[in-house]
Parts: C-alpha cells; structure tokens; sequence
C-alpha cells in the first residue's frame, strides 16, 4: 500500500467535513479561475476587437480632439481642419490598404438636450468599416451614399430620431436641409453607433467647408508596419497629427492593469480564505487522529513518514477541490458570461471567458501553493506528538 | 555489553516520570532476558509498569537508567540513548505491536490494516499480507472494515499488522483484555504456535490464568521484577 493511498483513506475516516473542505477550496478555485479567465479573455477580446477594428493610424489636424465626446464639450465646432486632397497621397503610400476621408460637424440643439454629429464620408469608409451591418442584414455599399441627400443613421442615432423605415425623410433647419434615410446600421458597441452619416461632399457643402476634412484613418496592410508609415506620414504632413491606434490600446491596457489589479487581491483573498480553511480542517483531523498516528509511529513510521502522510492528505484535499473548481468554473463560464456582459462596459462580443492555459496554470499553482501552506503546520503538529501518550489517548 | 544472542537484554532497567514536582517511579530497575522463540509473560496487577516496559522495549520511550539492547542494536546503556531514527528502524525491522485495544485504522479493509506498516518501507505485500491472515485464520474476513468484525477477529488482523514484517520479537500488550475467555484462548495458541516457530513473545497480562503457559514468568509488582 503507498502513502498516498493510505492518505486518501484517512480522508475518508470524516466523509462530511472532507467533501464540506473539497467543496469550499472548489468554490474558490471556481471563482478565481472564472476571474482569471475572464480577465485574460477580457483583454484579449478587446485587442482582438481593435485590431479587427483595422483602423491603425488616424491622421487629424494638430490640435484636433478625435473624440467626438470631446468635440461636444468643446462647443461643437474643429477650428482646424486638414486638406482632403491629402486622402488621395496617404492611399497611393507604400503599405497603405485603405484611407477614409471623413469630415466631422457637430449640430448642437440645447433647448432638445442634444448634439448631433454629422459624418461626411465616402465609400473607402464602408470598405474600412467592413463589420458593420444594416439593420436587413446587409453588407453597407456604395449606394446608400449614392444621393446628395442620403442620410445613413447609426443605430443609436436612428433611435434619437425615431426612424425605423428607409425612405424617411428628416430635416435638419440649422442647415436647411432635408435627407433621405438610406439605411440604418446594426449596433457596433462603439461611437460609431450615435452618428448621422451623410456623403462627404454633401457635408463639405451643406457646413460651408469645401475641399476640408477633419480625419483620414488609415488602414495598413500589416499593422507592424504602424510606425514606419506613422513616421513618414508626420515628415509628409507637418500640420497634422498621427495618432497610432496602438497608444489608444496602450491606454486601454493601463486601464486594464488597475482592473487586474483588484482581481489578483480579490484572488489573494479567496486563496487565503480556503487555505484557512484547509488549515483548519487537517488540524482537527491531527487532533481526533492522535491515538491512530501513536498507533502508526509503533507500526514503524519515523516523523517523516507521518509528515508526509498529513501533508499529502492536505495536498489531496486541496487538490481534488481544486480540479472540481476548475471543472465547475469552465462548466459555468458560459452562465457567468452572459452576466458579465451585462454590466461591464465595453465587453468585446465574442466569447470571453473560453478556456485559458495561463490562468489554468496560475490556478494549479495557487491550489499547490494553498496545500503546501495550509498543510505545513498540521503536519508538524503529527510529526511531533508524544507516541507513548498518543497511544495513551481516547 | 553481553548479549549471548538474546533478542531482548534488560539490565537495571529504570523509568521514572516527572509529574509536576513527584517523580514517579514507574520501573525500579528490573533485569530480564528473552531468547528468540521464548514466550514470556510479565505478569503484574494494573500500575505495575507492564507498559512502561514495553514502551522502553520497542523504543516508544526512553529509560532513565540502565542498559537495554534489542535484537542485537543498543536501544540505552547509561548515558548513552539510540537516535529516534534508529529506533523508528527498529520497529520497522524487528519488532511487532499488539494492543488490548487492537488499534486499528477504521477506514482499512482487513488486509490494508495488514499492509500498514509496508507503507513505511515503500513495499506493497498484498499477497504476504492475505497469506498471513490465512495464517491467523481471517482468510474468510479479508476485504471486511474493522467496525464488521469481531473482536476476536480484528486482534487478529493486529496480529497479522504486527507480524507483516517479519519481527524477531513481539510486545504484547494485554492482547486478550478485551475478549472473551475461549477467543482469549485461541489468540494465545495462536500465540504459542509462532513462538514454536521462533518469534520472541513478552506478553503484558494481569491474568494469572495465562502465566502458567508462558516459557517464562516475570511477576512484576510496582516496577520490580519479584523473585520466583
Ligand atoms: N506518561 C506517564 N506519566 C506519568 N506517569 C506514568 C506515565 N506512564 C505511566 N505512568 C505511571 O507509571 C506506572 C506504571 O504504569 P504502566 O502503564 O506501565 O502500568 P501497567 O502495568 O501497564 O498498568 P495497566 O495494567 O493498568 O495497564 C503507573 O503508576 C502509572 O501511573
Ligand atoms: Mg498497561
């Protein structure tokens, strides 16, 4: 018989308050494998999302917010703006895919509480913003800016102004103009999603702004080649800005560290919690068997021999609970999913929480580090009692 | 220090425990020898220190004074005491325990109880392990937990825990307590037949009844061996 077998049998001796300490170090494991994974899948869902986003540079006047919240707060109007001729270099550059022209303009209505952001863009931005979707289903084409007058609403933009229909028709007074709705976009999660989408020359007529636009996103052929082109652009167009996409994911990955951060002291925590419990668990289990380890040590066992044994109890406890963790966690990942994405913002839409080796890994280590822990000062504590009196007692 | 082939060599064997402040002196200096194959019995009423003894034989516990030497190691000559770590060998290697309570580990089928004492040598012995419950008449009660046997039947499965690696001495202590007279008589014929076969036996009783039936009688009255 080996050690390890007549270590799983003594579990057996107290069947409740084992299965109770395997159900408790399962729960943690559970939880902290759901919040490791979905960390990982987290973050790699958003990078995953920005990189299928294909925008890798932008380039915009000096000066030039690029968020269109910040556009709103600073009074709805760019002051700077960029020569659209400029679209037509960056497309004939070495590694260029694709390069969008855009031009925004902001209406702002107080008395309605509102701004509305108007884009003026061409085909090159369909071809760029290849997800997006009409709300029939259909890949978004050159057509629905074929008209001077046509007007193609982002989702939310669509349910501001309460159209579902295409055809309507919806008058703007402040530029004195009316528009056809061509078409609405499904919703993307993004920004994209509150804009009034018009063609680029309507838009450059309509806010007296001939021949200008606000941004050119650009789209390489391989985003390594982000900051050679980036490089070239700035010596190229010395009164314009490149912002490369990646500082915007480098942001978002700080972001992502301070979350991290709170989930690995959460998981400090959990991880504590149960070796307490584990801890507590083999010490009574020390006590109520000091007769039996008396009875083993006359068998012949050294102090060792009984170390082992409690510390490879402690280690079976806390393994079999963490692999049931484990199991259960990657069982319920889905469940927990669909919750998550409920209430935290930006979540990509693509499965977040799917298995992942690394947080499997740092979980294994933690169960390990949990039953080497937990199981130190309970061994101890067998190895060291009195034989003759161990053997004396009830 | 003589020895003459003895498994067991006692000479002024001395224990006394402190307790509190009072010394108790638990054994006064006693000296005995066991030859391989003798079946002795320490005869003595309760307190006498049988198991203090015992305890001192099989390297449980130290004694104060005197010499001791087991199966040809030095367990104590004066000053002198065996490592721990000797003595844990020495159980392993050369000496079985039996209790009047048998002791066994609650969760172990019949033959596992027997197999206990291998885990400590990194040995399996399965097979010696049902043989030698054959041998003491369990082979019917091989795979059964402690809690379905008999009294009778779970000092032999002890027995059999105590005999697995093959000792050259056995310490019995009050192994019969606890049974009724006919089952107290099987596990001393039991007892007797491996003595034939040349296991050393120190067998603990107060039982008169049983001492007559021993090789040797040690009468052991508040830690002194009497004469006689
Ligand atoms: N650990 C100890 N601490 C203090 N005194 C002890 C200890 N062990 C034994 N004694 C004392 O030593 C004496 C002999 O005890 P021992 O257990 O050897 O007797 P025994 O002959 O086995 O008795 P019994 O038949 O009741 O088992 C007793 O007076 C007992 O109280
Ligand atoms: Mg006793």
């Amino acid at each position: 018989m080996s050690l390890t077998r007549l270590a799983i049998k003594s579990l057996l001796q107290r069947p409740a308050r084992t299965l109770l300490t395997i159900a408790s170090v399962a729960a943690s494991m559970a939880v902290l494998f759901s919040l490791l994974s979905f960390n990982s899948g987290y973050q790699e869902g958003l990078q995953n999302q920005m990189q299928q986003m294909g925008v890798h540079l932008m380039v915009v006047p000096i000066g030039c917010p690029y968020e269109a919240a910040s556009l709103v707060l600073e009074g709805g109007d760019i002051e700077n703006y960029l020569d659209e001729g400029i679209a037509g270099k960056i497309a004939g550059m070495e590694g260029v895919a694709i390069a969008a022209p855009s031009l925004m303009h902001a209406i702002v209505r107080p008395e309605d509480g509102r701004t509305d952001i108007y884009l003026g863009i061409n085909e090159k931005q369909l071809e760029l913003k290849n997800w997006w979707r009409l709300n029939n289903g259909e890949k978004p084409d050159g057509r629905l800016l074929a008209g001077d007058d046509s007007l193609l609403l982002g989702w939310d933009a669509a349910l501001i102004e309460k159209r579902e229909e295409t055809g309507e028709k919806l008058w703007v007074p402040e530029i004195d103009a009316e528009f056809t709705v061509t078409g609405i976009l499904e919703p993307t999660g993004t920004q994209d999603d509150g804009f009034f989408y018009v063609p680029l020359h309507t838009a450059q007529e309509r806010f007296g702004l001939d021949g200008q636009i606000t941004a050119v996103q650009v789209r390489l052929t391989d985003p390594s080649l982000a900051a050679d082109v980036g490089d070239e652009l700035e010596k190229m167009f010395p009164g314009a800005e490149i912002i490369r996409m990646e500082e915007l994911l480098g942001s978002m990955s700080a972001l992502m560290d301070s979350a991290r951060a709170l989930i690995f002291a959460i998981v400090a925590v959990v991880v504590a919690i149960s070796a307490v419990g584990v801890l507590n668990t083999m010490l009574m289990s020390v006590f109520e068997r000091t007769r039996e380890l008396g009875v083993l040590r006359a068998t012949g066992a050294g102090k060792l021999h009984i170390f082992s044994l409690v510390w490879t109890e402690t280690l079976a406890l806390t393994a079999l609970g963490g692999l049931t963790g484990l199991a259960l966690a990657a069982v319920a990942a889905r469940g927990v999913e669909v919750v998550i994405k409920r209430f935290v913002p930006m979540a990509p839409q693509e499965a977040m929480t799917h298995f992942d080796p690394r947080s499997a890994l740092i979980c294994v280590l933690a169960i390990l580090g949990v039953g080497l822990v937990a199981g130190i000062y309970p061994s101890l504590r067998a190895a060291n009692i009195r034989t003759i009196e161990a053997l004396r007692s009830e | 220090m003589k020895q003459n082939g003895q498994i067991v060599y006692a000479q002024n064997l001395a224990k006394s425990y402190a307790v509190g402040k009072r010394e108790i002196e638990a054994l006064r200096g006693i000296d005995f020898t066991i030859s391989p194959g003798e079946f002795v019995v320490l005869l003595g009423p309760s307190g006498a220190g049988k198991t203090t003894t015992l305890n001192l034989v099989g390297g449980l516990d130290r004694p104060t004074s005197g010499a001791l030497s087991v199966a040809g190691q030095m367990v104590a000559e004066g000053e002198l005491h065996a490592t721990e770590r000797s003595l844990d060998a020495l159980r392993r290697e050369q000496v079985g325990f039996v209790f009047s309570e048998f002791h066994l580990l609650p969760t172990l089928t019949a033959v596992e109880n027997v197999q206990v004492p291998l885990v400590w040598v990194d040995e399996s012995g399965r097979d010696r392990a049902e043989a030698l419950l054959c041998r003491v008449g369990l082979g019917h009660r091989l795979t059964h937990r402690p809690d379905e046997l008999s009294g009778g039947e779970m000092q032999r499965v002890a027995l059999a825990r105590a005999l697995i690696n093959e000792p050259a001495l056995l310490l019995a202590d009050e192994p019969t307590a606890n049974l009724d007279t006919s089952t107290r008589d099987e596990i001393f014929e039991l007892l007797r037949e491996l003595s034939n076969e040349g296991l050393a036996i120190l067998f603990a009783t107060h039982d008169h009844e049983l001492a007559e039936r021993g090789d040797t009688v040690l009468r052991l009255s508040d830690g002194v061996i009497l004469d006689g």
